[in-house]
């Protein structure tokens, strides 16, 4: 199935470029590392929070039926998951998924785990912050730039497709070039890295790091937790152990319709609630 | 306040179940744009798709209607006093005294003196049997549904059930998750010596 042979509201809303095509899916919380900017506080203690491989399938599935043209796959640290490699050349049975990962746990058996990829809709976006390991690892963790560059290459070898995210609050020309030049000689072309914001939710906010963003900052896209439906994949932060509702849409996640509807509706600016007048407390 | 994301069994108990406005789901926003939109919303507003659905429902059934405001007032504090419900008996109880119940009659609804000494209107008397009936847990006769009919027409005793069901859905919902009486009810509850 593909997007232009799909009707409906939402389909129309997605080709018309009034909702944003990708539907993300926050795999886990848990991570093996604890960056200072997490929007998650995601860390080897947290509760893993899953959404269940059944669930995952389900959402893919209907994300294409809907007429999504694109999923994304987040975390917490996905790769912690066993079955993630095998699950991800599943989903992207349905639409063309991007993964991201800290890249950090690419070890043999992993790697010959994710040859299941190659050639598959799957790109992995790995975060790397700067060019030198120092800069990097102060705000992601010990070892991290080490182990991210020792794993680009044995990626790209397999055919895996690989982009770059980097998230920084700032970044100088120089070091941005020394950056450019490190991820074009681990494989990476110039197209698959992405320069982003840290945003002032989650750990970030303890570090006094980010930019504030509301909700009309950020892309209206779909994001399906363990915990419900949001209005974007920087929707359901946690801080202080507890998860944001800020930019909660729903609960219900299953059928994938109800929370699609009422994003598209709220993004068309029709949200109920006149009846708010009405004063039952 | 925000929901607990490291351990649901402290979710569910935990004394605050409320969502304040600095974390109000977009779909429950427009709930908060006067100001605290109150524990009931503030409760729903947990799961957003529920509250939207709640409360145009329960806008209907307790809200302006068919049929007159003392009308549903008196079934909505007799319900809520039968039923035991603290929180929405004091919120009713004000809104009762608005809707221009007189305090004798606030109190017979509420259980502290008898219906009789209160309320001499025999289509209010039938309608209290009748709420006594359904709020109760006993048998709904057809003598007692006889009687309601001699005094109001079917579609009012329609609409006047529901209420009692409506009522009771809050009711039990508003005990369950200890639903906080705000400070101007009791102020007011207060004022009028019905604390």
């Amino acid at each position: 199935m593909t997007a232009s042979t799909v009707d409906g509201p939402i389909a129309g809303a997605v080709a018309e470029g009034t909702l944003p095509g990708r539907v993300w899916m926050y795999a886990n919380y848990h991570c093996n590392i604890a960056c200072v900017y997490c929007l998650t506080e995601s860390g080897p203690r947290v509760a893993p929070r899953v959404l269940d491989a059944q669930a995952m399938l389900d959402v893919a599935r209907q994300a294409a039926e809907l007429g999504f043209t694109d999923l994304g796959v987040t975390g917490g640290e996905i790769f912690l998951r066993p079955e993630m490699p095998d699950l991800l050349a599943e989903i992207s049975r349905h639409l063309p998924v991007i993964a991201l990962t800290n890249a950090t746990l690419f070890q043999r058996r992993l790697l010959d785990r994710i040859d299941v990829l190659a050639g598959l809709p799957v790109a992995l976006q790995i975060s790397l912050d700067r060019p030198d390991a120092d800069a990097n690892d102060a705000m992601r963790a010990p070892d991290n730039f080490a182990k991210v560059v020792a794993a680009i290459p044995e990626l790209v070898a397999r055919g895996i497709s690989v982009r770059i995210a980097t998230t920084v609050e700032s970044i100088d020309d120089v070091e941005l070039d020394r950056l450019c030049a490190l991820h074009r000689g681990l494989g990476v072309p110039d197209e698959d890295h992405v320069i982003r914001p840290i945003v002032a939710r989650g750990r970030a906010i303890d570090h006094g790091l980010g930019v504030g963003a509301v909700v009309t900052d950020l892309p209206a896209e779909l994001t399906i937790t363990a915990d419900g439906a949001f209005w974007s994949p920087f929707g359901p932060t946690v801080h202080g152990g507890l998860l944001d509702t800020d930019l909660l849409i729903t609960r219900t996640t299953a059928p994938l319709s109800v929370p699609a509807k009422a994003l598209l509706r709220l993004v068309e600016g029709q949200p109920r609630g006149a009846d708010s007048a009405l004063n039952i407390r | 306040m925000r929901a607990l994301a490291e351990d649901h069994s402290d979710l569910d108990h935990h004394s605050d179940l409320l969502v304040g406005p600095d974390q109000a789901p977009l779909l429950a926003r427009p709930y908060y744009a006067s100001g605290d939109p109150g524990p009931i919303v503030a409760a729903l507003a947990q799961v957003p798709e529920l509250l939207e659905t709640a409360m145009p429902f329960l806008g209907a059934a307790l809200g302006p209607s068919g049929i007159d405001w003392r009308t549903k007032e008196i079934v909505i504090v007799r319900t809520s006093a039968l039923a035991g419900c603290r929180y929405c008996v004091q919120a009713h109880t004000v809104v009762a005294l608005d809707a221009g119940l007189s305090l004798d009659e606030v109190r017979a609804l509420r259980t502290d003196i008898a219906v009789a000494d209160a309320f001499t209107d025999p289509r209010e008397l039938a309608l209290l049997d009748w709420v006594d009936v359904v709020a109760g847990s006993g048998p709904v006769t057809d003598d007692a549904r006889a009687a309601v009919r001699r005094r109001w027409a079917g579609h009012e005793v329609v609409e006047l059930t529901a209420l009692v069901g409506a009522t009771l859905l809050l009711n039990r919902f508003a005990t369950a998750l200890a639903l906080p009486t705000g400070p101007d009810t009791t102020a007011r509850l207060a004022t009028e010596g019905l604390s």
